[in-house]
């Protein structure tokens, strides 16, 4: 796959999900316990389990980013000739 | 009208929003250098690959009549609400991508007016990118509108906060870093709102038994209001016959008018799903825009509908968890025969704010926040292209350098925005405009379906027909709906205008058949004109038109990329929910 100069957009996408799977977590610890506050999602505590759904979400796609797995970026504008010679011809 | 908020959030509900504000904000940033030229602002610079425009394409349509529209309906009309996907907008997607996007992207065009143009003529172009240009500044405003009054409701933010906070964020962003970056920030709105929605349906069904405890609670809904017990609950079984199912319509209607008229027109003609595709960084990757967008999209019924149903369900025998709809003086409103009118578009956020606890509330309404953003990105960055090179550069000002087309583009963006608040402001004070300007709406869009298939598959259509199929199209739907009126509303707005031929069970059913007339209509007399009228030479035609252009090749793709395996997959899978829910 070609190397591209533009940004990769798993970068905004797994640092959000990071930082917002890591708060949700750790505000689900600090919050494990209080009856009263999960009362309404019917005593789940989903602040740290989904936190952590995020987290593992998002360290994936800062993963796959660093490892440069397929293409996620905006090519430099170029003209691309596959599906356009067709037109030429 | 100052009444008591809902609900407040805590100080790490804030914090989940502020970090998702920076995300976007960062976004653009980011992209702020790849924006050097007209193309890039436009069209991505044609360079991204298909599964970003491909989440970007369903993203764009994820604003506020997706995510609380749909919420409201799946409360008003249960999984037969899933009709809009299953029926509506896969099968055209999937047309999009393998028949008609090798002429809008082989064909060079720059947006769909500018297809027009080049298959019929200027004038062609000309009413298609002013009607759009229209209907992309009301349709953002109105979706600002409701997130201003949704926030305000549910949090006691000030209206005029709310509008101009988002305003200026989507401003920044699409300034800066132009149809990238409102793409990119796309695809991460996607994720929100996914990620934001998962736990919400899935407490909700924790909550009410699973779907087996979801569909007693329905049928006991259902036969409370003289429908079939599995009205709710079933997509097909009850659309034998109108009065057995909550949507008041009969297959054919829904077929024909939904599925077809609807759904083709949005998904096959409508600039803003389709720039998203045409931002593709090869004509393979432009087809299979669609055709990955469809699998995602096939599954949003579970997160959109469901939480409407299961919000209706909670109200089963018991205090509902739907609010009444509230006059301009503050109290309930009441129908004809005396019950309260609900307000539906409460539905989801209902649901979020008695099932989150704080926390996940925030991820919630950010998830909400996007939906409304996305939404407002997609009709802002297709109105400026729109404007720029259909309205300006052929009408205003022709042969400018790229630099003042670029510069013009900005300039769209940020004059889009200041129209989209004005058109929020303007539905805040009349409440009535929505209704009317949704109508003109349809009028306008159920006709070009008829345009774009004889244009596209047939090379005897000519530009003199075409404009008078659209005008008669719209002419005749509006004439339908001035003769008809769904039950128990009263001539006016909802039709009925010009005398009353025929009531319909309901509102929607009242909308397929005026998409159906004003289809047939636009049909039969482009072809009536077209053949009084001389047609182009084929020469002029090639690759514009079916017949003459050769098939674009997909034998040189691995036979997981070629657009033809993945739409017989999504074809499959379709079927497969259908059936599943019949």
């Amino acid at each position: 796959m070609s190397q591209s100069s533009g940004l990769d957009i798993r970068y905004p996408i797994g640092g959000l999900f990071a930082v917002l799977g890591l708060l949700l977590t750790g505000y689900g610890l600090a919050t494990a316990g209080d009856a009263e506050a999960y009362e309404r999602s019917l005593f789940v505590n989903v602040n740290l389990w989904w936190g952590l759904v995020m987290l593992l979400f998002g360290a994936a796609m800062l993963w796959s980013a660093r490892r440069g797995w397929g293409r996620a970026a905006a090519r430099p504008a170029a003209e691309d000739p596959e599906g356009r010679e067709m037109m030429e011809r | 009208m100052p009444t008591d908020p809902v609900t407040r959030l805590a100080s790490i509900d804030y914090l989940v929003m502020a970090l998702y504000f920076l995300a976007v904000l960062g976004v653009g940033w980011g992209l702020r250098r790849l924006t050097r030229t007209s193309t890039d602002f436009f069209l991505s610079g044609r360079s991204l690959p298909a599964w970003i425009t491909g989440l970007a394409f369903i993203s764009a349509n994820l604003g506020a009549q997706e995510v609380i529209g749909m919420g409201a309906s799946g409360a008003k009309y249960g999984i037969m609400t899933g009709h809009f996907y299953w029926v509506g907008a896969i099968p055209a997607m999937v047309f999009v991508g393998l028949f008609m996007m090798p002429f809008y992207y082989g064909s060079r065009a720059r947006s769909v007016p500018e297809y027009l143009r080049l298959r019929f003529d200027e004038k062609t172009r000309t009413l298609n990118a002013v009607s759009f240009a229209v209907m992309t500044i009301f349709s953002s405003g109105v979706s600002m509108y409701a997130m201003g009054k949704l926030f305000n409701l549910l949090l006691g933010w000030s209206f005029d906060v709310s509008i101009m906070v988002a305003a200026v964020i989507v401003l920044s962003y699409v300034f800066l870093g132009g149809l990238t970056s409102a793409i990119y920030n796309e695809v991460l709105q996607f994720f929100l709102i996914v990620f934001g929605f998962i736990p919400l349906v899935a407490l909700g069904l924790y909550a009410i038994g699973g779907w087996d405890g979801l569909s007693a609670r329905l049928a006991e809904v259902a036969t409370a209001r003289g429908l079939p017990a599995g009205a709710y609950t079933h997509s097909w079984t009850y659309l034998d016959d109108p009065s057995r199912n909550p949507i008041g319509v009969e297959w054919f209607g829904l077929v024909m008018g939904l599925g077809f008229v609807l759904s083709f027109g949005y998904w096959c003609t409508d600039f803003l799903v389709v720039q998203r595709a045409m931002a593709a960084d090869s004509m393979s990757a432009a087809r299979r825009t669609p055709l990955i967008a469809a699998v995602p999209k096939m599954l949003f019924p579970f997160l959109v509908i469901l939480p409407g149903m299961i919000a209706l369900a909670f109200g089963a025998g018991g205090e509902g968890l739907i609010p009444a709809k509230l006059g301009l003086d503050g109290t309930p409103l009441l129908d004809s025969s005396g019950a309260v009118v609900l307000d539906y578009d409460l539905a989801t956020p209902m649901m979020l704010i008695s099932l989150f606890p704080s926390g996940m509330l925030g991820l919630g309404l950010t998830a909400l926040l996007a939906s409304f953003m996305s939404g407002m990105a997609g009709n802002v960055t297709a109105f400026n292209t729109v404007w720029t090179y259909d309205i300006y550069q052929s009408h205003i000002r022709r042969d400018a350098s790229d630099a003042h087309y670029l510069w013009m583009g900005r300039a769209a963006t940020v004059g889009g925005i200041a129209l989209s608040v004005a058109a929020a402001y303007v539905a805040s004070t009349f409440n009535n405009i929505m209704d009317l300007l949704q109508l003109v709406f349809a009028f306008v869009n159920a006709p070009l379906v008829a345009t774009f298939a004889l244009g596209m598959f047939g090379r005897r259509a000519t530009g003199h027909g075409a404009l008078a199929g659209l005008l008669a199209g719209t002419a005749a739907a509006a004439i339908h709906h001035g003769l008809s009126l769904p039950a128990g509303m009263h001539a006016g707005i909802k039709g009925g205008y010009l005398g009353l031929l025929h009531t319909y069970r309901s509102e929607l059913a009242q909308t397929f058949w005026t998409a159906i007339v004003a289809w047939t209509t636009c049909f039969v007399v482009t072809i009536l004109v077209s053949l009084l009228t001389r047609p182009r030479p084929a020469e002029e035609l090639r690759g514009l038109v079916y017949s003459l252009t050769p098939r674009p090749r997909e034998e040189n793709l691995p036979w997981h990329s070629r657009p033809g395996v993945l739409a017989v997959v999504v074809l499959v899978l379709t079927a497969g929910l259908n059936l599943l829910f019949w």
